[in-house]
């Protein structure tokens, strides 16, 4: 098993460290799959995570200027890694005007992402700076829990409102209330509700536009059956919405979500380069 | 009664955050030539001073108080003042000197009383009136120009350097060879690596201002206590000096301008390894210097007062003092560290395994055992405060940072004998 990539394009670097820097805010451990062509963040839906999953794919080839893998066997040519991704945003943060950044994956006391930042420096040789982030190695007979999750079978497919203002509008309602209801229809309508004893507040959002999702018949013809006004809703945990919202650092080329009425919110926020999915199950 | 003015806001306000980083309470003391800032760490493991000359005010006036009950002819002891009461008057620092026209600092040590007022825009007068208690004069002594290995660097790389290590790291190693610099994470044997990320950052000597490696070493010494410094010296301007010897030895990182010099003295960790398990006195493996770094600090006669002493303090590090460091012996010095061996040996049966007790946790115990000065032979002393000697009367040179200075208030005798050694 053999990782060593880098990255030399400053633009690149900052766009990667923006990248972890968002799975650090949503996820405390998560596995990192590498393949030759991708990297993937995953966080799988154990109970310990709340329930909450989430699926981020980048394609190694729009950050690194090296990427070369070798994964456990020829027919298995991944590797799945465990790590803390705060280590790798610390080790990242301070490399904004790096020469150059390496990581490798080594094996001195135990399995290593080693981080080598190159600085620039007054003296002749550059300043060197290595991080060296403990990570666990995911055996293969664990690889099915971090499969690819499936899009719901979904109610309504909504576009969501500016990420800043709905930011803004969730923190304060986190102050009132733990749980936020989302709830949208296929008229580029969404709300989000909270309700408490002493108070109920609701934001509505309007003209948000709905995306077409070309699926096969069955699911065509169920949303096509569906009232465009009737709403569908899910109760989800406040503080999971605003960990999505807070750890968006660049605003997406697309942000929607899809609701499957009482079960689950399916948010799916793409980038050029990175798409992310992020999925919070509706409370009891 | 003293009354002084600031030049710079900022800079007084940075150093009362280096000093609130060392411990709860500091020392001021204002005497004639300028303001001197003292504090202490509650293990003893960091001493931070900073000494503001009356250059470094727009105004500054000082008085001696005579005080007839006084016994000898002594200037007004050091009062104590809490951290927590003085750093509200320097909360945001950054920002106070555009709002602040002027501040003033008046004493008045008879009263107990310590008084910061702010002259703000807008006709706003802040008045903080802090009560301080007297205080026994802390005197850290430390030889500079005997460490054999000197860095001197701009504030802004220290920084730079130390911005890669987490603000929750505790300790950082610094490795020197002639060739490179080496700044790390703490690690021990027991460290758990699967959980702990480690920071390493290689520097070339040509990136020091001046770059002296009189001997390859390792230190490791607490970062948390050094970030206030950084953060003040940049705020000067000045050039850090490091001073440091091999792992043991405290490590000094201090600054001087004309105006004013600051010096954090941090303890570093011992090499356990190195260590000879059994309990005689050294096998010096290591080059051992005539005069001890720690000078002039009385010993004690009897060697159970260091042991009563000692056994407040954490008793994992003494064994690692008992077989270093035992430097200049004489006849009458070996009292002295026979009382350590004695407690190092109870120690020992503690410690089995030499656990290195982190840096925070250790005495330094370098100062007590160097207690061993070529003094000792002439007087007797008493300790006067737990490691370091008090203040004497001649208040001379203060433009030394350290002088030797050991006083007690009951054996004056031989007072005079003693006061030389500017070391």
């Amino acid at each position: 098993m053999r990782f060593r990539a880098k990255i030399v394009d400053l633009a690149c670097l900052n766009h990667f460290s923006r990248v972890i820097n968002t799975i650090a805010k949503l996820a405390k451990t998560c596995a990192l799959r590498l393949t030759v062509s991708k990297l993937y963040f995953i966080l799988s839906d154990k109970v310990a995570n709340g329930g909450v999953s989430m699926w981020c794919e980048l394609c190694q080839g729009n950050f690194f200027d090296e990427f070369q893998m070798e994964g456990v066997a020829a027919e298995h040519n991944e590797i799945y890694l465990e790590l803390v991704p705060e280590n790798l945003s610390r080790a990242l943060k301070t490399a904004q005007n790096a020469k150059a950044v390496k990581i490798k994956l080594t094996n001195k006391h135990c399995p290593c992402l080693r981080v080598a930042v190159e600085l620039p420096s007054l003296s002749s040789s550059s300043r060197m700076v290595t991080h060296d982030i403990p990570v666990g190695v995911i055996p293969r007979r664990l690889w099915n829990d971090f499969r690819e999750p499936s899009v719901p079978d979904f109610d309504v497919s909504i576009y969501l409102p500016v990420l800043k203002t709905m930011k803004s509008v969730v923190e304060r309602m986190k102050n009132l209330s733990n749980s936020i209801v989302i709830e949208a229809n296929l008229s580029g309508e969404m709300n989000l509700k909270i309700e408490t004893d002493l108070v109920s507040v609701t934001t509505h959002f309007k003209d948000l536009g709905n995306p077409p999702w070309a699926s096969e018949d069955g699911c065509q013809s169920s949303a096509q059956s569906r009232d465009l006004e009737s709403m569908a809703e899910a109760r989800i945990d406040i503080k999971k919405l605003l960990q999505l919202l807070a750890g968006q650092q660049v605003n997406p080329t697309k942000a929607l979500c899809n609701i499957v009425s009482k079960r689950i919110v399916h948010f799916i926020l793409l980038h050029e380069d990175v798409s992310l999915q992020y999925f919070i199950p509706a409370l009891a | 009664c003293i009354l002084n003015c600031f030049l710079s806001l900022l800079v007084f306000g940075r150093a009362i955050h280096a000093i609130a980083r060392i411990s709860d309470e500091f020392s001021f003391d204002p005497i004639e030539k300028g303001l001197a800032l003292r504090s202490v760490n509650s293990s003893r493991s960091a001493y931070a001073y900073v000494f503001f000359s009356s250059m470094f005010f727009q105004h500054y006036c000082w008085r001696a108080v005579s005080q007839p009950c006084q016994k000898e002819k002594q200037l007004s002891l050091p009062c104590k003042l809490i951290i927590k009461s003085v750093l509200p008057v320097f909360r945001c620092v950054n920002v106070l000197e555009r709002n602040v026209e002027k501040c003033s600092i008046y004493t008045n040590i008879n009263d107990h009383h310590v008084t910061f007022q702010l002259l703000c825009k807008y006709g706003v007068v802040k008045t903080y009136n802090l009560t301080c208690q007297e205080c026994d004069p802390l005197q850290a002594v430390f030889a500079r120009h005997m460490c054999p290995n000197i860095l001197k660097v701009h504030s802004r790389l220290l920084a730079d350097i130390m911005i890669h290590f987490p603000t929750s790291q505790e300790e950082v190693t610094l490795s020197v060879t002639p060739m490179k610099v080496c700044f790390k994470s703490y690690t021990e044997e027991d460290t758990d690596f699967s959980k702990t990320m480690l920071t390493e950052i290689q520097l070339n000597p040509d990136e020091f201002d001046y770059f002296q490696v009189g001997v390859d070493s390792e230190v490791t010494f607490c970062l948390k206590e050094l970030r206030g410094l950084l953060a003040f010296s940049e705020a000067t301007s000045v050039p850090v000096s490091i001073h440091f010897d091999v792992s043991g030895k405290p490590i000094a990182f201090s600054i001087e301008d004309m105006v004013l010099e600051a010096s954090f003295i941090l303890a570093t960790l011992s090499d356990v390894e190195k260590e000879t398990a059994s309990q005689q006195p050294p096998d010096f493996s290591q080059r051992q210097e005539r005069k001890p770094p720690w000078d002039g600090i009385a010993p004690n006669t009897e060697p159970a007062k260091p042991v009563s002493l000692l056994a407040k303090q954490e008793i994992k590090s003494i064994p690692r003092v008992t077989t270093r460091e035992v430097t200049g012996m004489e006849g009458t010095a070996m009292t002295e560290t026979e009382g350590h061996a004695m407690l190092g040996g109870e120690a020992r049966e503690h410690c089995k395994d030499f656990k290195v007790a982190k840096a925070s946790e250790i005495i330094n115990l370098q100062i007590l055992h160097h207690v061993v000065s070529y003094f000792y032979k002439r007087c007797i002393f008493q300790f006067h405060s737990l490691f370091f000697g008090a203040v004497s009367c001649k208040e001379d040179a203060i433009s030394h940072t350290f002088h030797s200075l050991a006083t007690a208030s009951d054996t004056e005798e031989d007072f005079g004998n003693v006061q030389s050694s500017q070391v």
